[in-house]
C-alpha cells in the first residue's frame, strides 16, 4: 500500500518536474523574496535597496519595528496577494489536468488494473494534486524565514503555519476542481469553473467585508452617541441637582438619573445626538438579516480568504497591533459636533473594532466548515469515480 | 457451434487460471456489449480471443482487470472471484491503445507501473534492464516515453505487463501499430512466456497471428462465445479434401459422372446443374461447386471412387489437395461472411464497427 502511494507521489514530483510552469512559479516566488528583501528599514525611514522610499506619515523603525515590518510583508504581500492568488491562479492551471488526464482512455486502464481501490486511487491523486501548492509554499515560507531572520532579526517558527495553511486553501479550491474534472473529464471545463467559484466566493467575502465595516462603523458611532448620551445625562442630574440646592428646593432622591427632557433642556443639542443614535440603531437593525444571509451562506462554503487571514491572526498579536496603533500619532481622537451632532471617530479604534470583529470567528468556524465543505465535495467525486465505466 | 459444448473437457477447477461461467456487461442505452460470457482458459496454455470489432472483446478483458464493472460476473481468475483487487497482483496487462505519461522514460514507466502492482523496489530494479531486454528496448531505457514510436510503446507496455512476474498476461492488440519484425519478436515473446509456464491470453484481430501461437481460441460475436477450443477442436469436420478439374471441361461433367456414387439432395435434371451437395453411400458430404470438388473427409481412401468415376468420364484432373480450415475461415464462419473473404472484410469492419468513445469496444 505504502509502495503504492510512494509511487503515486514520485510519478506526480515527476510530473510537475517536466512541467515548465512550475519552475517559472518557483522563480517568481524567489523573486517576491527577493523584493521584499530588498526592503530595509532603520531610525531614518524605509528604503528599497538604497533608495529612501518617501512616506505620507514618518515611519522608521522606532514606529514599525523590523519584525513587524517583515512579517506584514510576509503576510500582505508575500500570502495574501502572492500566494493567495498569483501562484494559486498557476497552480490551479498547472494541476487541474491531473484528473482528467488520469481518467483519459489509455491511462485509466493502466492505473485501475492494478491492486488499488478506486477511492484510494483517486484521493491520493487529489493529494498528488496539492504537492505543487505544497511545495511552492513550501520553498517560499523556507525562503522567508531566513529573509525576517536575517533582516528584520527575528526568528519566526509560526511562519510555517503558512504551509498547512495555504495547502489547506488551495485544497478548497482543488476538490471543486477534481470533482469538475471527473464530471466534465475536461481540464479546460474544470479550471474554468472553478475559477468562477473563486471569483463567487470573492464576491461573497468583499459583501461580508462590507457589511462588515459598515456594521463596525455603525456600531462604533452607536457607541460614541450612547457615551456622549451618557455624559450628558449625568452632566444633566448633577445640574439639576445644583439648581435644587441653589434654589432651595428639596434634593433629588439619591442615584436619580436624568430623563430626555431633563437632558433637553438643559443640553439642548443633545437632540441631534439622540436622533443620531436613534438613525445608527435603525441602520444596524436593517443590516442585521444582511449579515445574517451572508454569514450562513458561508457557513456552508470553503472560506478562502478567512483561511489565509488566519495566518495573521496568529502571527502578529492584538497588542502588536495595539502597539502599531499607539505609535500612529496622527490618529484622529472620536469627537462630537455640538452644533449637528455628528460624529467623529478615531478610525484606529474603529480598525481595532474590525479586527477584534474578524478574530472573532472562531478557526472551527473558518476552517471547520470548510473542510466540511471539501469533505462532502470529495466524496460526490469519488462517488462518481467509483462508479463510471472506462 | 455450441459454445457449452466445446469447453476443454476433464479439466479440474485448478487448471483453470480463468473460469467464466456467466459474464455480461449492459451499459447504459441498454447496449448489450456481453451477453453470458462463458470461458475457461487452461493453466500454461497461450489463449486467443478473437472477434469483430464491436464484439465485445476489450470490455471482457476490462471487466477481468476490474476497469469497467460487470451487470452480472460469475467467475475466478486463479481462483479468486472476478472483480477482486487483490489477485490483480498476479495478473500483468496491456490495455489496447495504451497511454503511457510522457514525461517518464521507458525505465520509469516500468519502475511506477510495478510499484502500483506492489512490486518491492528491489525486485523491480532488477527486472528493469532484464525486461527491456528481452522486447529489445535495452538502449531505450532511458529516453523519455513521448520520443517512442507506436512500436516502441507497444514493446515497453509488453514489458511492463511482465515486471510483477505474473501468472497470467493479458495483451490487448499487443501487435497493434508493430512492424512484421517485431510482430515475429511478440511471437517469440509469447512462446517464451508459455515456457515459462505462464498464461497468456491474447486479444487480437489478426488472425494469423493466434493462430501461430495460440493452444485455443474464442471467438467472440456480438456479446457471444460463437465457439471455442483448440484449433483441431474448431476444425474437427470440417477438414476437406479439394479435388479442382482442368478448365475447358463441360458444364455439367461431373454432375454427370458422380450419380450412383454421390447421391445429391432433392431431385432435377442433373445433367442441368452445375453445382449441388449430396454425401457418399460412406456418409462423407460431397459438393460441387463449378469445376471443383470438395469431399468432407480426411481418409485419402474415401476419394479414390470419385476419382476412378471422374476419370472414366473424361474429366481431367488439375490438382488433388488436402485442405484443413484456417483460423480466419472458422472466423468468418462465426461472424456469418463467406470463406475467403478474409482480411478485407475484417479491415471494413474494423473501420465500420468502431464504437463511440470506450463503449462497446471489443
Amino acid at each position: 500500500m505504502i509502495t503504492q502511494t510512494i509511487a503515486l507521489f514520485v510519478d506526480a514530483y515527476r510530473e510537475l518536474n517536466a512541467k515548465k510552469l512550475f519552475w517559472i512559479t518557483m522563480m517568481l516566488s524567489g523573486l517576491v523574496v527577493l523584493i521584499y528583501a530588498a526592503i530595509g528599514i532603520n531610525e531614518q525611514g524605509i528604503y528599497f535597496l538604497w533608495f529612501k522610499i518617501p512616506t505620507p506619515v514618518p515611519i522608521d523603525s522606532t514606529t514599525l519595528p523590523p519584525a513587524i515590518l517583515y512579517k506584514q510583508l510576509f503576510l500582505s504581500l508575500g500570502i495574501q496577494i502572492w500566494l493567495a492568488w498569483v501562484a494559486t491562479i498557476l497552480a490551479l492551471v498547472s494541476t487541474a489536468g491531473i484528473i482528467p488526464e488520469m481518467i483519459s482512455g489509455g491511462s485509466i486502464e493502466m492505473l485501475l488494473s492494478k491492486p488499488i481501490s478506486r477511492w484510494r486511487l483517486f484521493l491520493t491523486k487529489y493529494a498528488t494534486g496539492l504537492l505543487f501548492a505544497a511545495l511552492q509554499v513550501g520553498a517560499f515560507t523556507a525562503a522567508s524565514f531566513l529573509v525576517i531572520g536575517i533582516r528584520g532579526g527575528v526568528w519566526e517558527p509560526g511562519l510555517f503555519l503558512a504551509i498547512p495553511l495555504v495547502v489547506v486553501f488551495f485544497s478548497y479550491l482543488y476538490c471543486v476542481c477534481a470533482l469538475l474534472g471527473v464530471l466534465t473529464k475536461s481540464t479546460i471545463a474544470s479550471l474554468l469553473l472553478t475559477v468562477l467559484l473563486w471569483c463567487g466566493l470573492f464576491i461573497l467575502n468583499t459583501g461580508d467585508g462590507a457589511v462588515m465595516a459598515i456594521r463596525v462603523q455603525l456600531e462604533a458611532q452607536r457607541d460614541a452617541y450612547a457615551a456622549t448620551i451618557d455624559r450628558s445625562r449625568d452632566a444633566a442630574a448633577e445640574i439639576l441637582a445644583a439648581r435644587r440646592e441653589t434654589a432651595g428646593e428639596p434634593p433629588l432622591p439619591e442615584g436619580y438619573v436624568a430623563t430626555d427632557e431633563d437632558m433637553l433642556t438643559i443640553t439642548p443639542w443633545i437632540k441631534n445626538v439622540l436622533d443620531n443614535r436613534d438613525e445608527a440603531e435603525e441602520s444596524l437593525g436593517k443590516l442585521r438579516p444582511w449579515a445574517r444571509w451572508i454569514y450562513a451562506a458561508k457557513t456552508i462554503v470553503p472560506k478562502t480568504g478567512e483561511t489565509i487571514s488566519l495566518l495573521e491572526r496568529w502571527l502578529i498579536s492584538m497588542a502588536d497591533l495595539e502597539a502599531m496603533a499607539a505609535a500612529d500619532e496622527e490618529g484622529e481622537a472620536t469627537r462630537i459636533d455640538e452644533s449637528s451632532g455628528e460624529v467623529t471617530l478615531d478610525q484606529t479604534e474603529v480598525q481595532m473594532r474590525a479586527q477584534e470583529a474578524i478574530r472573532g470567528r472562531s478557526v472551527w468556524w473558518i476552517m471547520g466548515t470548510s473542510l466540511v465543505f471539501e469533505c462532502v465535495v470529495l466524496g460526490a467525486a469519488v462517488f462518481v469515480f467509483a462508479r463510471r465505466d472506462n | 457451434m455450441n459454445a457449452e459444448a466445446s469447453l476443454v473437457p476433464g479439466g479440474g477447477a485448478s487448471d483453470w487460471a480463468i473460469d467464466l461461467s456467466d459474464v455480461a456487461k449492459t451499459y447504459k442505452g441498454k447496449i448489450q456489449a456481453l451477453k453470458g460470457i462463458q470461458m475457461r482458459v487452461r493453466r500454461g496454455e497461450v489463449f486467443g480471443l478473437l472477434g469483430p470489432n464491436g464484439a465485445g472483446k476489450s470490455t471482457l478483458v476490462k471487466i477481468l482487470m476490474t476497469v469497467i464493472r460487470p451487470t452480472r460476473c460469475q467467475g475466478t481468475m486463479l481462483g479468486e472471484r472476478v472483480g477482486a483487487k487483490g489477485v490483480l497482483r498476479r495478473i500483468g496487462y496491456l490495455p489496447e491503445h495504451h497511454r503511457f505519461p510522457s514525461y517518464l522514460t521507458g525505465a520509469q514507466v516500468l519502475d511506477f507501473y510495478a510499484a502500483m502492482n506492489e512490486v518491492p523496489r528491489p525486485d523491480r530494479q532488477a527486472r528493469i534492464p532484464e525486461l527491456l531486454e528481452l522486447v529489445g528496448m535495452q538502449d531505450w531505457g532511458k529516453v523519455r516515453v513521448g520520443r517512442y514510436s507506436k512500436g516502441m510503446r507497444q514493446r515497453v507496455g509488453i514489458a511492463q505487463s511482465l515486471m510483477n512476474d505474473p501468472d497470467i498476461v493479458l495483451l490487448d492488440e499487443p501487435t497493434d501499430g508493430v512492424d512484421p519484425v517485431g510482430r515475429r519478436d511478440i511471437r517469440e515473446i509469447v512462446s517464451e512466456l508459455r515456457r515459462r509456464g505462464k498464461t497468456v491470453f491474447l486479444n487480437s484481430h489478426l488472425l494469423s497471428e493466434l493462430e501461430m501461437v495460440c493452444d485455443r481460441v474464442a471467438i467472440l460475436v456480438h456479446g457471444e462465445v460463437a465457439s471455442q477450443g483448440t484449433i483441431d477442436e474448431l476444425t474437427a469436420g470440417k477438414e476437406r479434401y479439394e479435388i479442382q478439374m482442368a478448365e475447358g471441361q463441360a458444364p455439367g461433367q461431373i454432375e454427370a459422372a458422380l450419380p450412383g456414387l454421390v447421391r445429391f439432395a432433392g431431385e432435377g435434371d442433373l445433367a442441368k446443374r452445375v453445382g449441388g451437395r449430396g454425401e457418399l453411400a460412406t456418409g462423407e458430404w460431397v459438393e460441387v461447386d463449378h469445376g471443383l470438388v470438395r469431399v468432407g473427409t480426411t481418409d485419402p481412401a474415401a476419394i479414390q471412387p470419385i476419382l476412378d468415376r471422374l476419370r472414366q468420364h473424361g474429366a481431367v484432373i488439375r490438382s488433388i489437395r488436402q485442405h484443413r480450415p484456417s483460423l480466419e475461415d472458422l472466423f468468418m464462419e462465426a461472424v456469418g461472411e463467406p470463406e475467403g473473404v478474409g482480411a478485407e472484410v475484417s479491415a471494413k469492419q474494423k473501420s465500420a464497427a468502431k464504437p463511440k468513445k470506450n463503449r462497446g469496444a471489443s
